[in-house]
């Protein structure tokens, strides 16, 4: 375990590694570094030698339905990669890792679960003036196996949220205060991409997202988490959360907060976030 | 990388570190944003209005991803250097738009590539309201299923 994060203190430690041990790792052919941003073209310009593009729009997303991409067409991702069941898959992008975070959550919910996060993110990495490369890697083809995709324990559909609303079940609003007040609600000319009505689903919590973060990249210690989703946001340890947003990106990030580096085994992840429940007739709102 | 996505990237990385109009417009007519900060990009697009529907001065301010930053910078520097007045502005073609950015760098994210131009068009659309009087051209339709 690596010193930097054990003294975080977080429960599932070994699903964060620093930028050292990915240094470490370039070439380990039981790793692959996956990259994945927001800023699309950002793996184009430069990324970590041999990391692979994972794109949340075109890898990850159904074209037509919203939903993610199916069974089979995970594993012939996954056989594109270079990647096997048994790989250990390091997740790292722009903006906190945010990203890496959906991606890892997406892949989550085909049992891929030897997954970690590389603490800090790219910005971390290039701060750290470490290499960058354009070369995109080729590793060879493999036979992923057509997973079960299983979404019950870790997404949750807004019949879950009414069921869990109906239990008072804690919630967390990851977006911006803004948003969550309802002063916010879409771009003009992209209504489809916004919701009818603003505020947030009643008794939530607002923790915006990137609250979990320091201002290099890294996450918050244990403690400091605690103080932010348990002191102030009322959660406790054995609570049955769930965690929204706009479309379930930003949630993913705290989803991974809460489930690894504080422990919580109930976390879902409400995917279907403001842009359903925003237009949902007779959804419950609070302002 | 395709030759010509490679092109589009180059370009586009360009205009995001060479932002062209890229400053706060003290004396502007309309001050408008668009996106938002935690999605994607926001930009701000300033706006000064000359005589009969011309435009006399843009810039822009904003944070965000390469694509919607850069073309921001490309939409304004096209409206300024053509002298479009605002109805051309609003006439201009979102889809013609992403292919002169750059349709293989843009990919899934035109929505990014648009920000700047759908920005300016509610810039455009702010000033006919406000001053109708002055401006001919009616509101566009917009579609209320």
């Amino acid at each position: 375990m690596e010193q930097e994060i054990e003294q975080k203190g977080y429960v599932h430690p070994e699903a964060l590694v620093t930028t050292e041990w990915v240094a470490g790792h370039l070439d380990d052919p039981d790793v692959r570094i996956v990259e994945s941003d927001e800023d699309v073209l950002l793996y184009d310009i430069g990324h970590i030698p041999n990391a692979v593009k994972i794109d949340w729009v075109e890898d990850l997303n159904d074209p037509l339905v919203r939903d993610y991409l199916d069974p089979e067409h995970f594993a012939q991702l996954m056989g594109e990669k270079g990647i096997t069941p048994d790989t250990t898959l390091v997740f790292y992008g722009d903006k906190n890792n945010w990203w890496a975070t959906y991606a890892l959550w997406v892949f989550q919910l085909f049992g891929h679960d030897n997954v970690r996060v590389m603490d800090g993110g790219r910005i971390k990495w290039e701060q750290e003036g470490r290499e960058m490369t354009q070369e995109v890697p080729s590793f060879p083809r493999t036979d992923y196996p057509v997973p079960q995709r299983d979404d019950s324990k870790i997404r949750a559909f807004k019949e879950d949220v009414m069921e869990h609303l109906e239990k008072r079940g804690p919630l967390v609003d990851v977006r911006s205060p803004g948003e969550y007040s309802g002063e916010l609600l879409h771009m003009p000319d992209y209504p489809q991409e916004g919701a009818l009505r603003g505020g947030h689903i009643p008794g939530a919590a607002n923790v915006p997202w990137a609250r979990a973060v320091r201002e290099d990249g890294t996450f918050k210690s244990s403690d400091e988490l605690r103080e932010i989703y348990e002191g102030e946001a009322g959660l406790s340890e054995g609570d049955d959360v769930v965690a929204y947003c706009r479309i379930g990106e930003r949630s993913s990030h705290t989803w991974f907060v809460l489930k690894y580096l504080l422990g919580y085994d109930k976390v879902r992840n409400y995917d279907g976030s403001w842009t359903e429940w925003g237009n949902a007739v007779r959804a419950p709102i609070e302002r | 990388m395709p030759p010509a996505r490679q092109a589009q990237i180059a370009a586009l990385v360009e205009h995001y570190q060479n932002p062209r109009h890229w400053s706060v417009l003290e004396d502007a007519d309309v001050t408008m944003p668009g996106g938002s900060p935690e999605c994607g990009g926001s930009v701000v697009v300033y706006l000064k209005a000359g005589e009969e529907g011309r435009i006399d001065a843009l810039s822009f301010t904003g944070e965000g991803d390469i694509i919607s930053q850069a073309a921001t910078s490309i939409i304004l520097e096209q409206v300024l250097n053509e002298g479009l007045a605002m109805d051309e502005v609003l006439a201009l073609d979102y889809e013609t738009f992403v292919d002169r950015v750059g349709r293989e760098a843009v990919g899934s994210r035109t929505r990014n590539a648009t920000l700047g131009l759908s920005t300016l068009k509610s810039a455009v659309r702010k000033y006919q309201k406000d001053n109708l009087h002055a401006s001919s051209a009616a509101e566009p339709a917009r579609s209320c299923g």
